[in-house]
């Protein structure tokens, strides 16, 4: 038997999720280790082990593959734990990552401190260069001006250093040079220069990117190859790869040169497994939530959408990576989020959070204030006895209370209406989130299938659904692990980027054709390191491109690799146009301005589980009343999920518990149990959703 | 979608779905027009907005559009509904008339009535400043224009520009035969179209989805809502009569700048507040002259930023206030022909301010300083030709820099501030894409230290910005405000430093300008543009002192100042990490208290 691993470690809890060669799939969980990582891995590997009657280092010695997915960077960026890290950068340009690009979200808000600089200015060190934006050089860089700088670097104790000079994705020489003096000058201080990492048109986020890329590469480098020599100690000796915010792997070794593409990586792998889940649908909108936040990221034509605008923190005011990566759109909603009433009489929920401490008031642990978690339970939709498979007893009478006190009795409404209204609202939360996302990638969630992951993905999916007009649910049965099922089906994939402009109305040929030579260069490279055969490359070329004057890029992939027609190109352009933004302009040029070349490994899959049916029907072992919006309860069926097998069919209303969630099927959807044992929820009848009885 | 709900009276949760649906529409039309828009002004710094407004013509929703932009959007609603008894379904109207209700000639606005079964039932609105609008001069600001015929914009008032979703290609062919660089003037305008299209399938699937009716009352649900929530918060505000008041810098045409007034009478008890802006000087033959659209629009704004908010700002929350203007006054309504070339800005600027710090003197914890105003060489119309596209023609506003936001009671101004109709949202350009776009060289952007107005929060920094042609002549026009009188603190804060702008010619030396002018700079010939720092809220002998020492330590604010104004002494033994000596600084804080007690 050989074995597939792929391990998520969260801020809390650690998931593996183990695959076997004969489709099994196992999930387990242990809690997260953050001072020796590995601790918390083998707890949940030894559970996985066990499982199989193995033992650790039996089940490691059996590995082919191992897939690691780590929130170790997110986490010391947002804990200010990254390297004492410097900038470098143009005479005259100090404050750019304290400027950002402006914007702000709230017109008339003014009680919000400003943030700091991603490095603070008291690091951030100018020497006197510059290049124009056509890549000559107007002031040449002193030599010794830079050693002086990097005198003053050894001075304040820096651990590394980011290098991010004007219009140096047009002459590098200067980053390049830098470079150098700082490998001769601070051996062993590791260092980012911006040209390398992320070539892309505009100073503020290509300096963001380096910084960030910068700060993280000490804290990684040991991270990762501390992994490494913990799983070969360990009886490991397959191929170990790690999960990136583009959605794919990568070796090791790739990873710590760039320890920016492991930023946010988490989030990036849930469409990824959406995709195999609810194949062979092609538009998907891939929903994760947990306690405290709800994540959406898209899937398009069977393409995980991508966006270059990924901010750690706000938009706006937080730290853009810069990078090319999976668009997730997240909000702090889930089943944590508070219930209240504003001044003017409207029901609110969140943005505050009961978070796990004190928690729901249904938890006992001193929490007063109604939750989403709250109104589940007075609906009778959480069963108070069987709470994350029976873990946590749930007080029911104190989640009504607070429910009673809070939201019914100031609104005039009944216990469950009152409980019926937070659920819309917070599901409103969610529709927002989505519909931002599902604009900005310019997809109509009606014509997509919800895919639901994470613990509370099961509470109000189907509401969810109805308010975007999309009619079809799937929620994969390792719903609470979708992010790390998603390592199992990355490819090994990254992307190269050349800057050269031109515009179809007398496009550059040959510039064209050197810029993909290079990328062609660079993708021979990293396949070369990996020794990966010819046939097993798969290269595809994109370009981000534009109307003139407009400034921002929309990627267009190219029709073929070599090309003496740009017709094709344009027609591809102008649909786009039309798609995204609901006008396009026929007849008008294109211009064209980075190249991109992605370069990708298809991996060996675990084979999808098959679940057979055992021909029976479901059995509603139990019942109980549950409220559908009106003041009369219904005796709602309640079933075991792990007990469903393929080609049940549940009709709503109804209740389907498993360990780690709760489905709920409201009425007028059905649930069908499909050949691998997941839950596709369908509409039965269009209605308007979360209406009231007249 | 086309099942039709059965009508039905209000309820909560609908209502926060159909509050929240409205915001996720105009945000929709934003992406689109940010997006696919073609000029800088709009595309980079997001100078435009979107807006929903109702058949009656009362303001909707704006997400988080301009506020001088948004509120007076029924206005333009206003001039379609009544110019045009056939409205209908598949029209668009192209409106930038500023004597009837528009902003200022620059803003072009498309609306397109929305019709559910034959009824109008919304408009959307969206309206966006051009790169040029037509002028006499290659600006769309003109301080010197006598008049609207000296101006020189091509006036649109509310004309019909689509009938059945296509083109009336006269008026179309009247902008491209009247504005510089007509292309990128129809890819704006394509844009603006696009977003309005976008606002109207979706409401139209709103309607469908829910019925009329039901979106109908719960439109007027949400209007009584926002309506109780504006009153809540005026009921907290103690009652009484403000009088604010500043000076607009002497300009061409006002030797003596304008003395601005605004009177604030809150009623509490009522829930009623009254802005009064009848006491300003008359109309003047230049361009500074607000609009009705701006007049009322502004001083609001003053009033919003000063509460809660999470308040709604739309048709409801506006009634619990009433705006006095005068005919014939430059802060009122104007009187044909005078020219409301600059009405989004100097003025404009100086009626926020005036609003929000006359608030400040409600008591602690109300109103803002005020902030960073005018526009100098960072905030330019630049112009010329462009030597790397043969000798292609250009024309477009850049903003290379900010002015320091105004400190408040809770948050020091923030860096991106820009001026205070911007308010933060209007973007900041990236320097490389400005010199790809256009042949200038950018030579600094900085923020400057020790230019903040002080304060318990204090204002943003003033921005240091030079640039200069590459290789053709560019020419340059700029309108500097706040140099004689700069964002004044309030409460004990302090004023922040005075814009200003000059040149470098090519021997290196300075060479003054006019506050208000234009060049064009030949190549090694550079423009220098101070924008001016933002006022400070609250004594700064306030300041938690370990705000100060960051400050110090990050070179924002050096040790003298800190001494000087902070009255927070920094040891000096270690210069790499320097500290607060508090005795010190308990002795210094209580010495410039006295002083400032006994002068």
């Amino acid at each position: 038997m050989a074995f597939q691993i792929a391990i998520d470690t969260g801020g809390t809890f650690t998931d593996v999720v183990l695959a076997d060669s004969d489709g099994r799939f196992s999930l387990s969980k242990a809690p997260t280790t953050p001072s020796r990582i590995f601790e918390g891995i083998g707890s949940a590997l030894t559970v996985a082990a066990q499982q199989r009657a193995l033992s650790m280092s039996e089940l490691l010695a059996a590995t082919d593959v191992l897939i690691y997915a780590t929130t170790r960077s997110t986490n010391a960026i947002l804990t200010s734990t990254t390297a004492r890290t410097a900038l470098i950068t143009t005479k005259g340009f100090r404050d750019t990552l304290t400027f950002r690009e402006g914007g702000k979200l709230r017109p008339f808000d003014f009680g919000n401190p400003y943030p700091e600089p991603y490095i603070p200015r008291e690091l951030t060190f100018e020497v006197d260069e510059r290049i124009s934006s056509e890549g000559e050089v107007l002031q040449p860089l002193d030599p010794d001006e830079v050693r002086g700088v990097l005198a003053q670097l050894r001075e304040h104790g820096v651990q590394a250093v980011a290098v991010a000079l004007l219009w140096s994705i047009e002459n590098a020489a200067h980053e390049q040079l830098i470079g150098e003096l700082i490998e001769t000058e601070l051996p062993g201080v590791p260092y980012t220069l911006s040209s390398r990492l992320n070539p892309i048109i505009r100073e503020y986020r290509r300096t963001s990117s380096a910084a960030i890329d910068a700060s993280l590469k000490p804290l990684m480098q040991s991270h990762l190859s501390e992994m490494q020599s913990d799983l070969r100690a360990s009886g490991f000796d397959g191929e170990l790869l790690l999960v990136t915010s583009f959605g794919g792997v990568l070796r090791l070794d790739d990873m710590a040169q760039r320890p920016l593409y492991s930023v946010n990586s988490g989030p990036a792998m849930a469409p990824v497994a959406g995709r195999v889940a609810a194949h062979p649908a092609r538009n998907l909108v891939v929903c994760d939530t947990g306690g405290t936040s709800f994540d959406v990221s898209v899937v398009r034509d069977g393409e995980v959408q991508l966006t270059r605008e990924t901010w750690l923190g706000p938009m706006f005011t937080g730290h853009i990576t810069g990078l090319s990566s999976v668009a997730v759109k997240n909000v702090g909603a889930g089943g944590g989020s508070i219930a209240w009433i504003d001044s003017g009489g409207l029901l609110r929920v969140g943005p505050q959070s009961a978070g796990a401490e004190p928690g729901p008031a249904c938890y006992g642990l001193g929490g007063t204030e109604p939750t989403v978690t709250d109104a589940a339970v007075a609906l009778g939709y959480i069963d108070p006895g069987y709470f994350l498979g029976g873990r946590l007893n749930l007080d029911a009478a104190a989640a009504a209370s607070a429910i009673e006190r809070v939201v019914g009795e100031p609104l005039g409404l009944s216990l469950q209406r009152a409980a019926w209204a937070i659920l819309a609202v917070a599901n409103e939360h969610m529709v927002t989130a989505v519909r931002d996302i599902t604009i900005n990638q310019g997809i109509d969630p009606r014509d997509s299938v919800l895919v639901a992951g994470g613990g509370a993905a099961g509470l109000t999916m189907a509401k969810l659904a109805e308010e975007l007009g999309s009619s079809s649910v799937l929620i994969p049965r390792t719903a609470a692990a979708l992010s790390a099922m998603g390592g199992l089906y990355g490819d090994i994939v990254t992307e190269f980027t050349v800057s050269r402009r031109t515009h179809t109305g007398q496009f550059d040929f040959a510039g064209v054709g050197d810029a993909l030579d290079s990328l062609d260069q660079q993708m021979d490279e990293f396949f070369g390191r990996m020794q990966i055969a010819p046939e097993a490359q798969v290269r595809d070329y994109v370009v981000e491109a534009r109307y003139p004057y407009q400034v921002w890029e929309l990627d267009v992939p190219l029709p073929a690799r070599r090309f003496d027609d740009v017709s094709a190109l344009v027609q591809a352009f102008h649909d786009t146009h039309e798609r995204v933004f609901a006008v396009s302009e026929p007849g008008q040029r294109v211009e064209c301005l980075t190249w991109k070349g992605r370069a990708s490994v298809a991996l060996p899959k675990p084979a999808p589980q098959r679940v057979a049916s055992n021909g029976a029907g479901p059995r509603a072992a139990r019942s109980r009343p549950a409220w559908w919006g009106a003041d009369e309860p219904v005796a709602s069926p309640v079933l075991e999920g792990e007990h469903l097998s393929a080609g049940v069919s549940v009709r709503g209303p109804a209740i389907v518990e498993l360990p780690t969630t709760t489905v709920v099927v409201y009425p007028e959807w059905v649930l069908d149990v499909n050949e691998h044992g997941d839950f596709v929820m369908s509409r039965a009848v269009t209605a308007p959703a979360f209406t009231e009885e007249a | 979608m086309t099942q039709v709900a059965p009508p039905r009276t209000a309820d909560p949760i609908l209502l926060a779905v159909m509050a929240n649906r409205m915001e996720s529409i105009c945000r929709e039309m934003m992406n689109t027009l940010l997006r696919s828009a073609r000029s800088a002004v709009i595309n980079q710094a997001r100078d435009f907005s979107c807006s929903i407004v109702t058949a009656d013509n009362e303001l909707l929703a704006s997400a988080e559009g301009l506020p001088v932009h948004v509120i007076g959007s029924e206005f333009l609603a206003e001039a379609m509904t009544e110019l045009h008894a056939d409205l209908a379904d598949g029209d668009a109207y192209l409106h930038n008339d500023p004597y009837l209700g528009n902003t200022h000639s620059a803003d072009h606005a498309i609306l397109v009535p929305v019709f559910v079964d034959g009824q109008h039932v919304f408009t959307a609105v969206a309206k966006a400043h051009q790169a040029d609008c037509g002028n006499a001069l290659p600006s769309t600001y003109a301080p010197t224009a006598k008049d609207v015929y000296d101006e020189g914009a091509i006036t649109f008032p509310c004309v019909r520009v689509q009938r059945d979703r296509r083109n009336i290609e006269d008026v179309v062919r009247m902008c491209r035969a009247r504005i510089r660089v007509p292309e990128q003037w129809y890819g704006d305008f394509l844009a603006a179209l696009g977003a309005a299209r976008i606002a109207e399938r979706r409401l139209k699937e709103l309607c469908a989805q829910y019925g009329l009716d039901t979106v109908r009352a719960l439109v007027a649900e949400w209007f009584d809502y926002s309506e109780r929530r504006m009153t809540q918060a005026i009921r907290e505000l103690p009652s009484g009569t403000l009088e604010g008041s500043s000076t607009h810098d002497p300009y061409p045409g006002l030797p003596d700048g304008i003395a601005l007034k605004v009177t604030v009478r809150i009623d509490a008890e009522e829930g009623r507040v009254e802005l009064d802006l009848r006491d300003n000087p008359d109309n003047y033959a230049g361009g500074l002259n607000e609009s009705r659209a701006c007049a009322t629009a502004n001083s609001i704004i003053g009033l919003f930023n000063s509460i809660d908010p999470d308040i709604p700002h739309n048709a409801g929350s506006f009634r619990r206030v009433n705006v006095l203007l005068r005919e014939g006054c430059i802060a009122g309504i104007p009187r044909f022909p005078h020219s409301c070339s600059m009405a989004t800005t100097n003025v404009a600027d100086r009626l926020v301010c005036i609003t929000q710090a006359a608030f400040a003197e409600l008591g602690e914890g109300w109103g803002l300083a005020e902030g960073g105003m005018g526009m100098p060489p960072y905030m330019a119309v630049i112009s010329g030709l462009d030597h790397r596209h043969g000798e292609m023609p250009y024309v477009n506003q850049v903003f290379i820099g900010s002015g320091g936001g105004p400190g408040g009671p809770s948050a020091d101004g923030w860096p991106t501030y820009l001026i205070p109709v911007c308010a933060s949202l209007v973007y900041k350009d990236s320097v490389e894409v400005d010199e790809q776009r256009y042949p200038i060289h950018v030579r600094e952007q900085a923020l400057i230290p020790d230019s903040e107005g002080a304060g318990r929060h204090r204002g943003g920094f003033g921005c240091r910005t030079v640039y200069g042609p590459k290789r053709n002549p560019v020419s340059v026009a700029w309108a500097v405000e706040a140099h004689h009188h700069p964002p004044r603190g309030v409460r004990g804060g302090l004023q922040g430093a005075r814009a200003d702008a000059w040149m470098i010619d090519s021997d290196g030396n300075r060479v003054d300008v006019d506050l208000v002018g234009s060049v064009e700079l030949a190549p090694g010939e550079w423009i220098v543009s101070i924008a001016s720092g933002g006022g400070g809220y609250g004594s700064p002998l306030e300041r938690d002192p370990s705000l100060v020492l960051a400050d110090v330590r990050e070179g924002w604010i050096s040790r003298e100042r800190a001494g000087d104004v902070y009255g927070v002494v920094v040891a000096d033994h270690d210069t790499t990490s320097p500290s607060v000596d508090e005795d010190a600084t308990r002795r210094r804080r209580q010495e410039l208290s006295e002083r400032i007690k006994h002068p």
